[in-house]
């Protein structure tokens, strides 16, 4: 899991330790359900840079 | 009175639409003090539409059925000398040079623009709170939230100040407010509606549509916008069809998927029985009704929510060294957005397309899928939780639940009012298709009208015995 507080400040984010947890708390959840499924892509997984609704192949 | 209605009206001189205009905008004088639907209010410049609209209807000139109609556009689209927000600090004093293409195209159909209307900042919220100009409030009840982004649009159909409402949707910011309002709100498929001129929230998962007060409504309007535009990358050149469900229109033998998993979970006991109560008319009606599973919808939202925060935080890059001109829930998702790495987008744009495949093996047993558009009926003003089947959930997050992985697939999606809480909130029932069905989902909707489904005018305002 990413230290996102640390992140924060090493960017040179200035805010108090609430504004700080209004940013990282999220950013944790988040990153609990989304690194799994990244964990999952294969390389011959294109990412949908150009995307259409009606592709289905 | 239906766009519809109004329109027979206008073409049977019944009344002008300078008199319907007018009527409009004494009813936005006396209602948006409450409610704080419209951020700019455009009278002198309806009234001289709606004039020319008389004379080209007397002359023969007939634009269609929104020629002469009251309507109102989220602040969010660029309108040629009238000021532009976003709902935001930033573009508190801008005043575009151009119209936004749906503009153009709604102004080619004759209808009359009565301003601009409210929204959560930048659209980047559920709650249209919005700390610049004030928070929008529900006419159905105006402790509550009207939702968003477009909470403005939904709260303006909803108390009749106007016919038709333009909206945005990138994570449900039509059908929320469509939803907490109980009105129709209609989310095209991604590409079918020009983006051209709206300021942008997250470029791959936006889209335009409208909210309005019947089915057949919503349909008219998508009539007027809908179609290709060489000056939007997204635009398709998918054919364009006539999207206004016929009179009588039968849904016998369609098959409404109705999924067994996610979509009903966690829901308010009001919504789960109006929704149920929807899916069984439509079975009575000679739908049929079929049991589909669909894929891990949660993982879904976590790569729409991905997407958006990488989107939006470069959209609003160049601004956001001033801090102090954005609210805190924004400028907290902006920083979240830029702390993401930039290998976490591109994966999730690869997620997205796999799931993107994987959804599409749903339309094989369904012709389209029936489901809440909210699991919850309009919050109150400044609550940040709810709670719903016994747990305490974080209201966007809650809110956002059932609509937000549609925006990353980019199908059409349809949000009417499908009954009153018992505490009088309107609950919306959500009917999704595949790409570019947005006729099957409209004539679903209209038959589902036609058969009873749905609320009474909201009674705003309401009259103190």
């Amino acid at each position: 899991m990413k230290d996102w507080r640390a992140m924060a400040k090493a960017g040179g984010l200035e805010v108090s330790e609430r504004d700080l947890e209004r940013i990282a708390g999220p950013l944790e959840t988040l990153e609990e359900a989304f690194r799994p499924l990244a964990k999952e892509l294969k390389a011959e997984d294109e990412p949908a840079t150009a995307f259409h609704a009606e592709e289905t192949e | 009175m239906t766009i519809r209605e109004a329109a027979e009206s206008l073409r049977a001189r019944r009344f002008s639409s300078v008199e319907l205009t007018t009527s409009a905008i004494g009813r936005i004088e006396s209602c948006n003090p409450e409610l704080n639907a419209f951020i700019t209010i455009t009278a002198e410049r309806a009234l001289d539409r709606a004039r020319l609209a008389d004379i080209e209807l007397a002359a023969g000139r007939d634009r269609g059925p929104l020629h002469g109609i009251p309507i109102a556009l989220k602040d969010l689209f660029a309108t040629r000398g009238v000021r532009t927000t976003a709902g935001s600090k930033v573009y508190e004093h801008y005043v575009p040079g151009a119209d936004a293409t749906v503009v153009e195209k709604l102004e080619a159909a004759g209808a009359v623009s009565l301003g601009k209307l409210n929204l959560h900042e930048l659209a980047y919220g559920i709650t249209s709170a919005n700390p610049h100009f004030g928070a929008v409030r529900n006419p159905w009840n105006a402790e509550h939230t009207p939702g968003g982004s477009s909470g403005g649009s939904g709260a303006a159909v909803a108390a009749g100040l106007v016919y038709a409402a333009m909206g945005t949707d990138t994570g449900g910011s039509i059908r929320i407010p469509a939803s907490f309002c109980g009105t129709v709100g209609l989310k095209p498929t991604y590409g079918r509606v020009s983006r051209h001129g709206v300021f942008p929230l997250g470029y791959s998962l936006d889209h335009m549509g409208p909210l309005t007060r019947s089915v057949r409504d919503a349909a008219m309007v998508l009539n007027a916008i809908a179609g290709h535009d060489s000056r939007d990358p997204a635009s398709s050149r998918h054919p364009v069809v006539d999207y206004v469900p016929d009179d009588g229109c039968g849904i016998r033998g369609l098959r409404v998927g109705f999924p067994e998993n996610f979509y009903f979970e966690r829901l308010d006991g009001d919504v789960d029985s109006a929704v149920r109560g929807a899916i069984a008319r439509a079975e009575s009606l000679g739908a049929e009704v079929k049991r589909v599973a669909v894929p891990d919808i949660a993982a879904l939202n976590a790569v729409a929510r991905v997407i958006l925060l990488a989107e939006a935080s470069a959209v609003m890059e160049p601004h956001l060294e001033k801090r102090d001109r954005f609210g805190a829930d924004v400028l907290a998702l902006f920083d979240q957005g830029r702390l993401l790495p930039a290998v976490d987008y591109v994966n999730a744009q690869r997620l997205r397309r796999r799931m993107q495949r994987e959804f599409a093996k749903v339309w094989s047993d369904a012709d389209c899928l029936f489901m809440p558009a909210t699991p919850n009926t309009a919050p109150g003003i400044g609550e940040t939780t709810v709670r719903l089947g016994g747990r305490e959930e974080d209201v966007r997050l809650a809110t956002t639940r059932l609509v937000r992985g549609i925006n990353a697939l980019g199908l059409p999606a349809l949000s009417m009012p499908c009954g009153l809480s018992a505490s009088g909130l309107p609950i919306g029932l959500q009917i999704v298709g595949p790409p570019f069905e947005e006729a099957l989902i409209l004539r679903m909707g209209a038959a589902l009208e036609d058969g009873g489904v749905g609320i009474s005018p909201c009674p705003f305002p309401r009259v103190e015995s």
